[in-house]
């Protein structure tokens, strides 16, 4: 769309003000600084004022305004969209709706069917605190990101947690969206016209009668989702967790080969978390070498192999868990893959009790456990500076493949002078390579070099037919150019179908 | 974060310090949603990354801090959640230190503040003066109303009854049986006048597991003064508790200085930092690398076996100074589950109570918010009573709970050999027979959700 002029955004404000209380609206500097905020290579992006509704009608309210004014809307939950571009638009100069500061309600838990319906700015740590109030007899499942990150807005944008219930979007069932002309639809079973007492079936059936609307808002490009229902899993009596250690980088090939009948068979019922050694180590300690190359190089294959020995763990880590009755129930499960791994020759087995108290691996734990945690968080420091962007591309379940791709990604980390971290998150066919790139965003040459080793990965990878999940806000346009015109077109009709004044997040995910 | 102190600032320790720490935030922002006082208040400015950088224009600023900007970092808690959340790392603990300093010293606060503050940092820091000043407020409860602004408030918050005085004092308790430690015990204040059943359950549960305990004549350890930006008297008083505790480690060894207020516990570990380029600088890192929270020496130890179970179900409270700045969570835990105890974790366990020190005096409305809070998710876990370790915070509970609060080591002595603790007179206590049964159930992984 084309930016509104400043007599719109202004006439806009005032009626918002006017609509849901000035109170309700925040033009600050420090808040409008704050929400411009980012970790990328490209900067901040300030926006025009910062929005706060309090319910589905007041985000009706607020987009209705916006098409009367032609003033661009970008909706954020909790804002901790973590590498991928925190709470900042994709450009400057948008009004953001702030929906996490009085939409964050728990609007239902359901103890017998298990789900819970919420709001955008209900947090994974909420959730599991709701959870444990009500008696723990459920679970969340959690990502290894902010704990105050939003289970709304990671379902939408297709995020993951780790255990048997890790598609966050999958198992989601039941929205209430606010479209781009502000009309409000429910989803599902929860279409029915009814508006007296229970829609019973809204948050427990995801396939009722009509085509299945839920997928077009992923990605929040065609309407704002204020409610959802999320299914919980009944928490297990006991998580025992396993652990398999290898020497080599090239160890993946057959890491991989080996997790792809335990998860084809679900044998193990949470994903592997098979993480290089920076994956892990980065969030205990900082680049060794960083200031004696002033950043410019990768770390040395000595300086890892030396944090490898530090912290007793290899070029490759897999992590998994079984759910049980009791801990010795489990006991012959983790005999059969301590088996099964250990017929490689180069596995060497890390157990539970050990995994507690090493902290890259409790973090696993926590994460196969529903337990919101800060760990990983701390990989963010491993070059200082604050530059974070994550390359999220993947790869079918072939150790073959999988390691190919893997010299792929070292060697363009390497020749840009940062340093290869990653995690592959397996499922039985396919497994997300979870690529970080940390970066000093405070020196413009290593900011540069990671913004052109973004864009290097995104053409290798793209050019081996490879695409990527989810993409930081400085990629968008460069990851939707690499689609098909047909796709391209097909997501801009629907646009202009159910947002035709396209003020619902324009160029979000290059859409708009 | 850049920064732009002169060469000139740069040469104030302090600045300096804070120069270094304030350069490590990049503004991820992760403390603000997990920080207290933003989650009530939802003011930039009332979470650490807002006043990190109010206290980056302050210091950068010469001259006297606007009002606004010490309201905002009086507003802390410094409960160091932020820390705990921080990807960066930024050091807020010591950050927030140097920032209340530099308010103490170029800031004139209206002279009702300074009154008040004046009379904390004379009375509580002073057990005997603490003890005496309990005993008025008592007399003056009936009075409250009408008396003027926090002084009516710091009445209403004074407890209702004062135990007896305590027979511990400073001296040497011998170990029972063969001598496995020697440990100085910091005998505290407020403590000594609120609890002193605290200590006797400390030097009982200790000297039963074969530490011989010696206790000093050491003032406050310092934490209610340096909090509150006084820095002169923090650090007096940490000099003279690192002489009485290095006289008694040249006077028969000295495995462990023991502290049972986590508070407290903090900042003796950070003696060595408090006292660096001090003449007892040496010897301050010394005491602060011996320093154990009283849960750290039991865990090493390991706990007898229980003399009797009790298997009354628990909630711990984890006081931030333990989880947030100690980082100790799993051992009192696992301490209170070998005694037999059923441990329940509280929901939002990563927030404050609203205690933090001096702060539920000084900052009556937030502390009562948070206070509430942490009640309302106490009762909400069924358990018979909360534990915690640190008086502060049990004292915090108990303003706005009905459930008995009780330090871990009076329920730790209890399972070992001791007496029950007071504040558990009249609670049921479940049959050790009727728990085993419903941990078998339990055993078997069937709930009303799941089969396992």
């Amino acid at each position: 769309m084309t930016m509104a002029s400043e007599a719109a955004f202004e006439a806009f404000f005032r009626d918002v003000g006017e609509a849901i209380g000035a109170d309700n609206l925040d033009r600050s500097t420090e808040t409008l600084t704050r929400y411009g905020e980012n970790t990328m290579p490209a900067g901040d992006r300030r926006p025009t004022g910062v929005v706060f509704p309090g319910s589905t009608d007041e985000v009706s309210i607020v987009v209705r305004l916006a098409n009367k004014h032609g003033v661009p809307l970008y909706p954020t939950s909790t804002g901790f969209n973590q590498g991928l571009g925190t709470r900042s638009a994709p450009a400057a100069g948008m009004a953001v709706i702030d929906l996490g500061k009085r939409m964050n309600r728990i609007l239902e838990v359901d103890e017998t069917m298990g789900y819970a319906a919420v709001e955008p700015g209900v947090s994974f740590q909420a959730m599991a605190d709701e959870l444990q109030r009500r008696g723990g007899q459920w679970m969340v499942s959690t990502t290894t990101g902010p704990p105050q990150g939003g289970m709304l807005g990671n379902a939408m944008d297709k995020g993951a947690g780790y255990g048997p219930y890790f598609d966050h979007f999958g198992f989601s069932c039941g929205m209430e969206v606010v479209l781009g002309t502000g009309e409000v639809i429910r989803t599902g079973d929860g279409s029915i016209d009814h508006d007296v007492g229970e829609l019973f079936n809204w948050h427990v059936s995801k396939y009722s009668f009509g085509p299945i609307l839920d997928g077009l808002f992923a990605q929040s490009n065609y309407g704002i989702v204020t409610r959802l229902g999320i299914w919980l899993l009944p928490r297990p009596p006991a998580i025992r967790s396993f652990h398999f250690t290898f020497p080599d980088d090239d160890d993946l090939e057959a890491i991989i080969d080996l997790c792809r009948p335990l998860k084809l068979t679900n044998f193990v019922p949470t994903l592997f978390r098979v993480s290089n050694d920076l994956y892990l180590i980065a969030s205990e300690e900082t680049h060794p070498d960083y200031a004696a190359t002033g950043g410019k190089a990768a770390i040395s294959d000595e300086a890892r192999k030396a944090l490898q020995n530090k912290h007793g763990l290899g070029s490759w880590t897999v992590s998994g868990a079984f759910f049980g009755p009791s801990m010795e129930a489990i006991e012959p499960q983790i005999k059969r893959v301590q088996d099964h791994f250990g017929a490689s020759g180069k596995a060497t087995y890390i157990d539970h009790t050990d995994a507690l108290a090493m902290p890259p691996l409790k973090c696993a734990i926590d994460a196969f456990s529903g337990v919101p945690t800060t760990q990983e968080l701390g990989m963010l420091k491993w070059r200082p500076g604050g530059g974070n962007a994550w390359f999220t591309p993947g790869t079918p379940m072939d150790g073959k493949t999988a390691n190919e791709f893997q010299k792929l990604g070292r060697a363009i980390y390497e020749a840009n002078g940062l340093d290869y971290t990653i995690m592959n998150v397996c499922g039985p066919r396919f497994a997300r390579g979870l690529h970080v790139l940390t970066f000093n965003r405070e020196d413009p040459d290593e900011s540069a070099r990671a913004a052109a080793a973004y864009t290097e990965l995104a053409d290798a990878f793209a050019a081996r037919g490879v695409h990527v999940g989810r993409s930081p806000i400085d990629f968008y346009g460069y990851h939707m150019e690499k689609a098909m015109p047909a796709f391209r077109e097909a997501c801009e009709a629907i646009k202009r179908a159910l947002d035709p004044r396209g003020v619902i997040a324009p160029g979000k995910y290059g859409i708009g | 974060m850049q920064t732009a102190f002169t060469p000139r600032q740069l040469k104030d320790p302090g600045i300096a310090e804070a120069a270094a720490i304030l350069k490590d935030c990049v503004h991820y922002g992760f403390c603000t949603a997990v920080c207290p006082t933003w989650v009530l208040l939802r003011d930039e400015n009332d979470g650490p990354r807002g006043r990190i950088d109010l206290i980056k224009a302050m210091l950068e600023t010469e001259g006297r801090p606007d009002a606004k900007t010490v309201r905002h970092i009086d507003q802390c808690l410094s409960c160091n959640a932020c820390m705990t959340t921080c990807a960066a790392k930024v050091d807020y603990l010591h950050l927030a230190d140097v920032a209340r300093i530099h308010i103490e010293r170029h800031f004139k606060r209206p002279l009702p503040d300074r009154a008040l503050r004046a009379l904390i940092a004379a009375v509580v820091p002073n057990a005997g003066r603490f003890r005496r000043a309990m005993t008025m407020a008592g007399l003056a409860r009936p009075f409250a109303r009408v008396l003027p602004g926090r002084l009516g408030d710091l009445i209403r918050i004074a407890p209702r009854r004062l135990p007896p005085a305590s027979p511990i004092g400073p001296g040497i308790y011998p170990a029972e049986g063969e001598r496995r430690m020697r440990v100085a015990l910091l005998a505290g204040c407020a403590q000594q006048a609120l609890a002193p059943h605290v200590n006797e359950a400390t030097v009982r549960l200790l000297t039963r597991h074969g530490c011989e305990v010696v206790i000093a004549q050491t003032p406050c350890c310092g934490a209610l003064t340096l909090h509150m930006g006084k820095e002169r008297r923090a650090l007096a008083a940490a000099r003279a508790s690192v002489e009485a505790w290095s006289a008694i480690a040249a006077d028969g060894g000295l495995d462990a200085v023991v502290v049972n207020a986590s508070g407290c516990g903090t900042t003796v570990k950070d003696y060595g930092h408090l006292l660096r380029g001090d003449a007892l600088g040496e010897r301050a890192a010394q005491i602060s690398a011996l320093a154990r929270d009283v849960s750290e020496v039991l865990f090493e130890i390991g706990l007898n076996e229980p003399d009797t179970i009790r298997p009354l179900t628990v909630a711990y409270h984890d006081a931030c100074s333990l989880q947030h700045a100690q980082l100790i969570t799993a051992p009192p835990r696992a301490l209170l589950q070998t005694a037999g105890y059923r441990v329940v974790d509280v929901p939002e366990k990563h927030f404050c109570c609203g205690s933090a020190g001096t702060y539920n005096m000084l900052q009556p409305q937030i502390a009562g918010d948070l206070g509430a809070r942490k009640a309302r998710h106490i009762e909400s876990t069924g358990a018979a009573a909360v534990a915690a370790g640190n008086l502060g915070c049990l004292t915090q509970i108990g303003l706005h709970s009905a459930l008995p609060a009780v330090h871990t080591v009076e329920l730790l002595d209890w399972a070992t050999g001791g007496p029950m603790p007071p504040a558990l007179e009249g609670v049921a206590i479940p049959d050790p027979q009727d728990a085993d049964m419903a941990n078998a159930a339990e055993a078997g992984g069937d709930g009303p959700v799941g089969i396992w």
